[in-house]
């Protein structure tokens, strides 16, 4: 090695200066940021094996899923935190302009007694499952091996709440028309009994507990969320149509708008993945695992939706066909 | 009928606790993650946070806020702040940025272990805005210092600090990584965001915030008080876990936590912060000394929040503050001395005036580290600058991985505190610092400071160029003297009438 160089100003960081084009602020603000990832041997500037040096090493570092540069990985949104905010409150006036204007025209005393009752037990339960999201896509943030991938799992944390709050006011705002149905008070009874989100349950409190990074992405962002939304969330508004409840079927359409984003990302990852070889193997492997378990659980949901014949197979073969659009 | 308010829907978006079926408690929330010290996951459900805030409210805010700080950007673009501030600011932007940026992103994984495996719906919610909250601290702590790239290279650092083994990047994430990133959900409530976000961060940026207004920066007072604005939110997710902790009978184990991380936080605080403000910030734009800030801060304030949640002050407190009389003054010998090893150029600080000054502030510092800046402004008097350079290794504590160090001259109380652990000698630089060793060694044991990788001969040539390559410093962005020595003619002139 001869002597070092005298290391003049660059237009941009060091590590993107080589690249042929301008850096954007999406690049500049949102690449190569985990340093947790420099030494594969110590996750940590602490013991190289110590319990937490162990858990990164073996769910991250040694996931079957492989590839020689993570952080090469790009959302295809671009999406920062400056402008996720934007589009977000863009996005909430237009929800809570909804929850105005309905409650204004009296929305909710004109609907019936009979689809309450399945609102009670289909609609409002449902934030107990978008908070497995949102902890799910907050796994994946902290252990995603490349911090453009992690970023859009935080995002995608954020839009679970999101949904969750929603629900939350939905359900106060229901409890008011029809305080007698357990608006409010019974919905974590119906998340842990009722048959009709026994599937989901299974789904994502397994799908919480793959702990390696990329198997917990396979069961969260391949099968429980696109389960969840074409079963939970567009079939669920669909019926709402059906027993005049337009405001359910705008919001749902509403938080699909986050699903579709959530879904060009996790496209373009599985992309990138599928560059290496055996990494097909890999994703079909979890996928022989998981997808069955996202099946059930759409089947389960469906039987009691009302006025949807032939939901469940139609929200199954969404997911497949999202799946099959990746490459899988 | 109209909207509904935030009260009346609020407690259902954080009821969300529920019991699984398809796996066990101790699968869903392994202890290693979750660090609930056995306390059930109902006892949690008490918890609640102080500083409440929703998903519509918060995007609208964080939306406007970021208009706030960007505008002041723009707005200032073609000021000339940066050029023609007093190169000593410069530095102390450059080791901010440096060692914060990347520090916030690790803080967002941190808050993202406590969304995931937290045990109270509350603190799950608002760890979701928090992990969302470091995510903009990052992003905003490198798009302002990018702009800069093109002036100088040093600015590179911003992004580059923590992906090099450069000294204090080192001692950066050692810290860091202890004190968040590889703790679980319930030690990162007690130890970041309620020791370190409520004792230190907040301290570290109101101070900055009110330096940078002083110093004519106002793009940077915007952005750390705007940033500060998320920290004073989140950083209240600590206090109603310690609550928890200690109604159940935790108290003890609770406390150990939080003086582990005061401890490991005062070191980085003393060795940034410490001599940025009695140092790098020129004289005329000092309000305070670094000790009469840690006097009011964290003596006056934090002092009260640790004792009105139930908790003793930690057991080394009056060592802690004894320290403020001169750990930082040590550090910054050494940060100065080391000066080729450093991604900002450090500011020497000690003109006649400013010696005055610090001899006001700290009785003694003449006759302590005044001597050591004799030896070094006679030899840069004399055109031996060669004298002023680095020669030999320092002992690195084992925790803090900074050189041991204390004071010098007359007051002299240098002294390694060894500890010998299943056949290996480590050194520490106080019984603090060995003291938080002994916590649990095995967090610590087989790790390496510079100077062990040195000796292990992992760094080649084994001399100071070989250093300088490992930590991938190559000239052109090491550091040397902020001021290019210009300090050292005011000494020229006394000297002279001196001798006459
Ligand atoms: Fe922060
Ligand atoms: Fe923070």
């Amino acid at each position: 090695m001869s002597e070092p160089q005298i290391a003049k100003p660059l237009k941009t960081w060091s590590h993107l200066a080589g690249k042929r084009r301008k850096p954007s602020e999406y690049e500049i603000v949102s690449t190569n940021l985990h340093f947790t990832t420099d030494n594969p041997d110590a996750p940590f500037e602490l013991d190289p094996n110590f319990p937490m040096a162990q858990w990164f090493k073996k769910n991250r570092n040694a996931s079957p899923l492989k590839h020689g540069d993570w952080n090469a990985f790009r959302d295809p949104d671009e999406i920062i935190y400056r402008t996720y905010n934007m589009l977000q409150d863009g996005h909430e006036n237009y929800v809570f302009g909804l929850f105005d204007q309905f409650s204004a025209r009296g929305h909710d005393a004109m609907l019936e007694d009979g689809w309450a009752r399945h609102l009670a037990r289909l609609y409002t339960p449902g934030r107990y499952l978008m908070h497995t999201l949102q902890m799910g896509s907050a796994y994946l943030s902290q252990m995603a091996p490349a911090s453009t991938i992690s970023n859009c799992a935080t995002y995608q944390a954020a839009d679970s709440l999101r949904w969750l709050t929603h629900t939350a006011y939905r359900t106060a705002e229901l409890k008011k028309t029809f305080g007698d149905l357990g608006f409010g008070t019974g919905e974590r009874g119906i998340w842990e009994n009722d048959p009709a989100w026994q599937g989901f349950r299974e789904l994502v409190e397994k799908g919480l507990c793959a702990y390696d990074w990329a198997e917990g992405f396979v069961a969260l962002n391949l099968v429980a969320r696109p389960a969840f939304e074409e079963a939970g969330l567009r079939a669920l508004g669909q019926a709402g149509r059906h027993n005049g409840d337009t405001l359910l079927g705008l919001l749902t359409d509403a938080q699909l708008a986050d699903a579709e984003r959530h879904r060009r990302w996790t496209g373009a990852l599985v992309k990138m993945a599928l560059e290496t070889e055996g990494n097909r193997e890999a994703l079909q492997n979890w996928l022989a695992k998981w997808a069955p378990l996202g099946d059930a659980a759409i089947d389960a949901f469906c039987a009691h939706l009302p006025d949807s014949p032939g939901a469940a197979q139609t929200a199954r073969e969404a997911c497949a066909a999202l799946r099959r659009g990746y490459g899988l | 009928m109209a909207l509904l308010d935030r009260a009346e829907w609020y407690d259902i978006a954080r009821a969300t606790n529920w019991t699984p079926k398809y796996v066990s408690q101790a699968e869903l929330f392994p202890d290693l993650m979750t660090g609930a010290q056995g306390v059930p996951m109902e006892k949690w459900e008490v918890y609640d946070e102080p500083y409440k805030t929703s998903y519509p409210e918060y995007v609208r805010i964080q939306r406007e806020k970021d208009a706030g700080a960007y505008s002041v950007k723009a707005a200032l673009e073609r000021s000339r702040i940066f050029e023609d501030a007093d190169p000593g600011w410069r530095s102390i932007l450059k080791s901010h940025y440096g060692a914060i940026a990347l520090g916030e992103y690790a803080a967002m994984s941190a808050e993202a272990r406590m969304v995931r495996f937290g045990q109270a719906p509350g603190m799950r919610n608002m760890a979701t805005f928090g992990m969302m909250d470091e995510n903009r601290h990052a992003q905003i702590q490198l798009f302002f210092p990018h702009e800069y790239c093109p002036k100088d290279r040093q600015f590179d650092w911003a992004h580059k600090a923590y992906h090099t083994n450069e000294w204090a990047a080192i001692a950066a994430r050692h810290a860091f990584d202890d004190l968040f990133m590889s703790r679980s959900a319930t030690d990162i409530a007690v130890m970041l965001t309620f020791a370190f976000e409520t004792g230190f961060t907040n301290m570290q940026f109101l101070g900055l915030a009110a330096d940078a207004a002083e110093t004519g920066d106002f793009t940077f007072a915007s952005l750390i008080s705007s940033i500060q604005t998320d920290e004073s939110r989140h950083a209240q997710i600590g206090g109603p876990a310690l609550q928890v902790l200690i109604a159940n009978g935790r108290k003890a184990e609770a406390q150990r936590l939080v003086d582990i991380a005061i401890a490991r936080a005062w070191r980085i605080f003393c060795i940034l912060t410490g001599p940025s403000m009695d140092y790098n910030t020129p004289l005329e734009h000092r309000k305070q000394s670094f000790k009469e800030f840690m006097q009011e801060w964290i003596v006056g304030q934090f002092e009260r929040s640790l004792i009105d949640l139930g908790l003793d002050l930690p057991w080394y407190w009056e060592k802690m503050i004894a320290e403020f009389d001169y750990q930082h003054h040590a550090y910054q010998m050494g940060l100065w001395f080391w000066r080729p090893t450093l991604w900002w150029n450090p500011a020497a600080g000690v003109t006649p005036e400013c010696r005055e000054w610090l001899e006001e502030k700290y009785p003694g510092w003449n006759a302590t580290f005044g001597k050591c800046w004799d030896v070094i402004t006679d030899n840069l008097l004399n055109g031996r600058p060669e004298l002023t350079a680095p020669e030999t290794l320092p002992i690195v504590c084992n925790m803090s991985q900074i050189p041991i160090c204390a004071v010098p001259g007359d007051g002299w109380n240098v002294k390694d505190y060894p500890l010998e652990h299943e056949g290996r000698l480590y050194h520490f630089n106080s019984e603090i610092d060995r003291w938080i060793f002994e916590q649990d060694p095995a967090r610590y044991r087989d790790h390496m400071t510079l100077v062990d990788r040195f000796l292990a001969g992992k760094i080649s040539p084994p001399n100071l160029l070989g250093a300088l390559i490992y930590m991938n410093l190559q000239p052109g962005e090491m550091g040397d003297d902020a001021h290019g020595y210009s300090w050292v003619e005011k000494f020229r002139e006394p000297a002279k009438a001196a001798a006459e």
